[in-house]
């Protein structure tokens, strides 16, 4: 059952946003089958640290793939060979002894890296604060069931909604494109009556938003649902194309700013 | 000697909070954005929160140490979020949510805290729906309910396995609004690292940018704490790996009393452990036991693998021990039960710290096909961690902390002994008395965000006069250079072990001796030994990097640091609470059948700990808890 | 008329203007390939076709309309091309497709098979539009003419690889259009996709079999 393993990792080490990144070649030994992908890094750090050098610098925090916090490119894909599969959730039985591991950060424009392997992704929430929303303060609210929604919608409602925000659909699309995230975020309002309100509004900001922050276009590789660990679908970026096209041809003109946008 | 006010309004409890909203004092529209407003959290309590203030016209600076707000703990959360909107028809009220609540905490939390917190449950709902949380829903496009574990209802709205996740995008979403309207300022990556009082009144926080490892200073006319709760105290639980206790243990350093810090509740269905390496622990939904039943071999050192161990040979000791709720008693019972047969030395698998959970006869009754139907999700997640089909291999089990009870102690406004401070969600000690129930904390976090924070912190800012403090204050310059120093201190040390080796030593010493079962004996050792471990912490913690960047082990030294703390007054509160009750089992109280011993005679009541100054022992304070509208019983599952 | 600029610079109005004239250009192919096919049925087909092509008096604003076409297409391409180049900031060591396809699958070389194409058609205008190389005897006819180039040492293998690539380009480019414009449906998607590679083929084995016939020809096999 339990074998253990011993890797060469040649991991992408960057000391800050500034300056310049190599990769550096490790040796691990005797990691544990049963060990996730991220348990072998801090086997790693542990190791570094005791020699006196700068552990490897990774995000991470739930570990059980639900925050979305984690994320690197594993010998070229996002979050490693798995479908479906966060880099914390892959464990090294996906793994052969003696294989060499290549360990980058996401690289896209629109997350510049901070530290070796840990980038900035606030340009996700920049886009989300540009209308991915539904302004309803508190205290306004009907009945939970005044609201009817058809079962079929509410479920596609939740596949989209489902996104963890981790960006690996940027980091594997050739284009550094953010449309799946983008896409996700405006199907999940757009299926449900209470995004009907803002509908186009939402999907032009949050649009203009995207490109503004330095992503690619999407030109239709789908190599982002097959990295999405959510399991998003690229029917929702045709879905945001579909509300863009008709947002920007038919929404009004708006003749004056009203106190921001809430 | 600081006195206990719990500010419960007088009166009837249905009509407490009523009575209290029309008491309150309110802030004129117009002097609302004259006032700052610091909200540490983004997760279910501090996201609504910091929404719901705003949306009053405060200006708000909400802080997190993840790099997003959406990732707050609260994302985990899988089951569901209770509340008592009675859809089905099946004879649920707020009075029945209450008395659920309060009877499932052991008789240890306040009447009328639980029943306000029943009260608003259905405006959560409602609050919800309309943010666009994509609640499960029946073909007729009515919200669907499920039962959950201690509660003969359906009162449990969820969406997907991910109820956590998307009720926290809700409160994210409209705190981006917020963002969007310039009313919140957001400060991911920044972790707080110290309170700042003013004569008295927090006015502040001292926080580290974690990427660039500055201090900052933020001044405000209030603080709130939402920082979750300190499972990670254990080491290996299911909380995410930053949950921490550096909040609120610095708020308490700084005058806030900590209340029940013993009560922890430790979760009967989890993965189990795999090896040394093991970083943290996956949770299993409760809502397994209602098919799978539990079991280990009958002798002990059995080594078969399980389809080799004949019916005769198994043991189903919560059918044998509990004929009436059987797998399904609480989940106190149920993780103490696991801990008495791993004990024992029955335990399965290569540790022998695990018991099965069979669903053969499930499948042979049901079909393959309706059990994946309604546990798919969790048997996937399972067989991606272990690597074993549990269609065909039962899965092992084996608890693992899980939620705090205990936390900073507020009163019914949820303000804290330092006046201005207030705290919500899992890091106060409000709602749950000895033990949560499945479902409810969810509510609790948005219950305090969303409908009880807007109407108390807007009561303190219209009370008080407040004098105009910037972050020029010395107050603020202090509490600047102290943390600075404990940076600098820490980084000096140079010594030859990891934080994280301290913090693995220490979640052990925590497990064995405060953990699922705690006797006076074990405490005291606890004691003993955790200060040994603070002491070589700050002789030989090696800590690579410098201050002035993005450094991962400074910050997890400065967590563990406050766990080490933390921990000593953990056991102390467990040592002085000489009664079981909930979560907390006190070997030296139980009934002769084993069964935990509430001592409603000595222990009614809440304690809280107040801090006395470094190195000498915390002064305890007790709350007397008393109840008009129910009658304490002996909680018993036979 | 900001709304049209807004819409018209943003990568999915940009995206979006590549798939209309895409789509258009497909029709296009089309109705270049079936006159094109005419050479198989004889001289006095052909020719007549031909003729009466170059006999429609609203040619001239046709063909503007299609070279329009082309240029709007190419131009946002290589436009689209190099942004999104630039939106990944610094390539990977490695990278490698979670759907298991290789580096040549169409959709990921749709900037290459599109660049081949481009020198393929100035080619190709330069050949018969313009006449700028390999002009034929006066007073040649539109089927001599034709035959003639196809069995060029230089053109007849590019108009082959050509044709190759633009069923190549359009494999990915026909489904990939109407994901564009956000036509997407359950029932639908799978016959616009079936649909995209019946015409993929049908045009590229269209097109390659008249350098093909034109050399199986020359070298005396037919
Ligand atoms: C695996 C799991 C499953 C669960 N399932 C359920 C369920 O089904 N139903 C249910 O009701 N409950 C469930 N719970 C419990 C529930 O999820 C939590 O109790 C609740 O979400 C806590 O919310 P919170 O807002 O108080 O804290 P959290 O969501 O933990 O948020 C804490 C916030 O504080 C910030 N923070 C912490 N420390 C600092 C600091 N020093 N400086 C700056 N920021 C800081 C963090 O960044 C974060 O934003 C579950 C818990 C777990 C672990
Ligand atoms: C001549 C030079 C050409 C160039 C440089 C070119 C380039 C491109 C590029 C870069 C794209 C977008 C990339 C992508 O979606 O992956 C594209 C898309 C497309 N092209 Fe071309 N192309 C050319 C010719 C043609 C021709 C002749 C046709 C049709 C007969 C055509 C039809 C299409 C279609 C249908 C798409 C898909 C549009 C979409 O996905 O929305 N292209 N082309
Ligand atoms: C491989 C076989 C092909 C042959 C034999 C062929 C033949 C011709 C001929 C004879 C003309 C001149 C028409 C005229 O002005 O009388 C022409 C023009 C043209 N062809 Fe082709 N063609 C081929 C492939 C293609 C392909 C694959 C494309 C691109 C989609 C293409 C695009 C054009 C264009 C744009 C013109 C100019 C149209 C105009 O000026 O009106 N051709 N072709
Ligand atoms: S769409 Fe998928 S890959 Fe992209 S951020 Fe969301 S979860 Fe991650
Ligand atoms: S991979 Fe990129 S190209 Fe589009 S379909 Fe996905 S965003
Ligand atoms: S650490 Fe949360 S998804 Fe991986």
């Amino acid at each position: 059952m339990s074998e253990t393993l011993n890797l060469t990792l040649k991991v992408w080490r960057q000391s800050s946003p500034q300056t310049k990144g190599k990769f550096v070649t490790y040796q691990v030994q005797d990691i544990s089958t049963h060990m996730s992908f991220l348990e072998m890094l801090d086997v790693l750090n542990e190791k570094l640290i005791l020699k006196g050098e700068e552990p490897i610098a990774f995000d991470h925090d739930c570990r059980e793939g639900i925050c979305g916090t984690c994320g690197v490119m594993i010998n070229g894909q996002a979050h490693g060979p798995d479908r479906e599969t966060t880099t914390c959730q892959l464990h090294m039985r996906r793994f052969k002894n003696n294989q060499t591991i290549v360990v980058e950060p996401w690289r896209a424009k629109g997350f510049p890296i901070l530290k070796d392997l840990a980038v900035n992704r606030s340009s996700f929430d920049r886009i989300i604060t540009a209308g991915g929303y539904i302004s309803v303060n508190v205290g306004n609210a009907q009945d939970g069931n005044s609201i009817m929604v058809p079962k079929q919608n509410a479920d596609r409602a939740m596949d989209a909604a489902a996104c963890i925000g981790c960006g690996a659909c940027v980091a594997s699309c050739k284009n550094a494109s953010a449309m799946l995230f983008v896409a996700a975020k405006v199907t999940h309002f757009a299926e449900l009556p209470q995004g009907e309100p803002e509908r186009q509004k939402r999907v032009e900001r949050m649009v203009a938003q995207m490109d503004e922050e330095g992503f690619g276009g999407c030109t239709n590789t789908y190599e982002c649902e097959a990295a999405c660990p959510a399991g998003i679908k690229v029917t929702t970026i045709a879905k945001l194309n579909r509300e863009f096209l008709g947002a920007s041809i038919s929404s009004q003109k708006e003749e004056t700013q009203l106190e921001g946008n809430g | 000697m600081t006195q206990l006010d719990a500010k419960i309004p007088s009166g009837p409890l249905a009509e407490k909070w009523t009575k209290r909203k029309n008491e309150l004092k309110l802030v004129s529209p117009t002097n609302k954005r004259k006032y700052d407003i610091i909200v540490v959290g983004s997760g279910l309590a501090g996201a609504s929160a910091a929404a719901s203030l705003a949306e009053l016209g405060y200006n708000v600076k909400v802080f997190c140490f993840q790099d997003s707000p959406r990732r707050a703990h609260s994302i985990a959360a899988q089951g569901g979020i209770n509340a008592a909107k009675n859809y089905q028809n099946d004879g649920d009220s707020t009075h029945r949510l209450f008395y659920d609540t309060v009877k499932g905490g052991d008789f240890r939390a306040r009447e009328g805290n639980v029943y306000r917190l029943a009260e608003v449950s259905a405006d959560i709902i409602d609050q919800c729906v309309a943010q666009g949380v994509p609640f499960a829903r029946e073909y007729g496009g009515t919200l669907a309910n499920r039962t959950f574990g201690g509660v003969l209802v359906s009162r449990t709205f969820y969406a997907r396995g991910q109820t956590g996740q998307q009720l926290l995008l809700g409160a994210y979403a409209s705190m981006m609004r917020q963002v969007d309207r310039k009313k919140i300022q957001l400060f991911s990556r920044h972790e707080m690292l110290d309170l700042v009082l003013v004569n008295g009144v927090a006015r502040g926080i001292i926080a580290r940018n974690l990427v660039t490892g500055e201090l900052e200073k933020h001044a405000a006319h209030t603080v709130l704490l939402c920082t979750g709760g300190y499972s990670n105290v254990f080491y290996l639980s299911t909380n995410a790996k930053g949950c921490n206790v550096t909040a609120i243990w610095r708020a308490y350093k700084r005058g806030a009393m900590m209340a029940n810090p013993c009560f922890t509740q430790i979760h009967p269905t989890c993965i189990p452990v795999t090896g040394d390496y093991q970083s943290k622990l996956t949770l299993m939904s409760e809502s397994l036991r209602n098919d799978g039943r539990v079991w280990v071999p009958k002798t002990a050192g059995d080594k078969r693998v399980p389809n080799q161990i004949p019916e005769a040979e198994r043991d189903y000791y919560l059918e044998r021990k509990y004929p009436t709720y059987g797998n399904m008693v609480p989940r106190d019972v149920a993780s103490r039960n696991a801990k008495e047969v791993c004990d024992e030395g029955r335990g399965v698998g290569a540790t022998g710290q695990a018991v099965y959970l069979d669903f053969k006869d499930a499948i042979k009754r049901d079909g393959a096909e309706v059990i994946r139907q309604k546990y798919g999700n969790l048997f996937h997640m399972y067989e991606k961690i272990t690597g074993e089909n549990p269609y065909e291999v039962p899965m092992r089990i084996y608890p693992a902390p899980h939620y705090t009870m205990g936390g900073l102690w507020v009163d019914y406004h949820l303000e804290s002994t330092i006046p201005g401070l207030f705290v919500l969600g899992e890091a106060n000690f409000s709602d749950h008395g000895a033990n949560r129930l499945g479902a409810s904390a969810l509510m609790q976090g948005l219950a305090d965000g969303y409908f009880i924070a807007p109407y108390t912190v807007g009561n303190h800012l219209a009370s008080r006069t407040f004098e105009k403090v910037t972050t020029d204050h010395p107050a603020f310059e202090e509490a600047l250079n102290l943390t600075q120093k404990k940076t600098e201190q820490f980084l000096s040390i140079k010594g030859k072990r990891s934080v994280d080796s301290f913090h693995r030593e220490l979640g052990k010493l925590m497990w064995s001796y405060c953990g699922m079962s705690r006797s006076e004996q074990g405490l005291k050792e606890a004691i003993q030994k955790i200060r040994n471990l603070k002491d070589e912490f700050y002789k030989n913690v090696k800590i690579p990097g410098k201050g002035n960047e993005l450094n991962q082990n400074l910050e997890q030294a400065g967590r563990v640091a406050d766990f080490l703390e933390f921990a000593e007054l953990m056991c102390q509160d467990a040592l002085e609470r000489r009664e079981s009750c909930g979560g907390h089992f006190r070997v030296e109280s139980q009934t002769e059948e084993n069964e935990a011993k509430r001592d409603d005679q000595n222990f009614c009541y809440v304690s809280a700990w107040e801090f006395q100054g470094e190195g000498k022992p915390a002064k305890q304070h007790q709350e007397p808890l008393t109840f008009e509208s129910i009658a304490l019983t002996q909680r018993s599952y036979k | 008329m900001n709304w049209v600029k807004n819409f018209l610079t943003s990568t999915i109005g940009r995206k979006f203007l590549i798939g209309l004239t895409g789509l258009l250009l497909i029709g296009f192919s089309m109705v270049h390939l079936s006159g094109n096919l005419l050479l198989f049925v004889g001289p006095s087909a052909y020719n007549e076709y031909a003729h009466n092509l170059h006999a429609f008096k609203l040619l001239i604003l046709a063909e503007i309309f299609l070279f329009s076409l082309f240029i709007a297409h190419i131009a946002i391409a290589i436009q689209v091309t190099l942004d999104n180049r630039r939106a990944r900031s610094q390539n990977y060591a490695v990278k490698k497709s979670k759907q298991g396809r290789s580096e040549w699958t169409p959709s990921v070389i749709m900037h290459i098979s599109g660049a081949i194409l481009l020198g393929f058609l100035i080619l190709h205008l330069s050949d018969f539009t313009f006449e700028l190389r390999l002009k034929g005897p006066d007073g040649e006819s539109p089927f001599d003419k034709a035959w003639r180039i196809l069995q060029n040492p230089i053109s007849g293998p590019v108009y082959f690889i050509g044709s190759i690539l633009l069923g190549w380009h359009l494999w990915h480019g026909f489904q990939s259009g109407f994901q564009t414009f956000g036509l997407s449906h359950s029932k639908y998607t799978p016959w616009i996709k079936r649909i995209g590679i019946f015409l993929s083929i049908l045009l590229a084995i269209g097109f390659a079999s008249l350098p093909l016939v034109a050399y199986l020809k020359k070298w005396g096999v037919l």
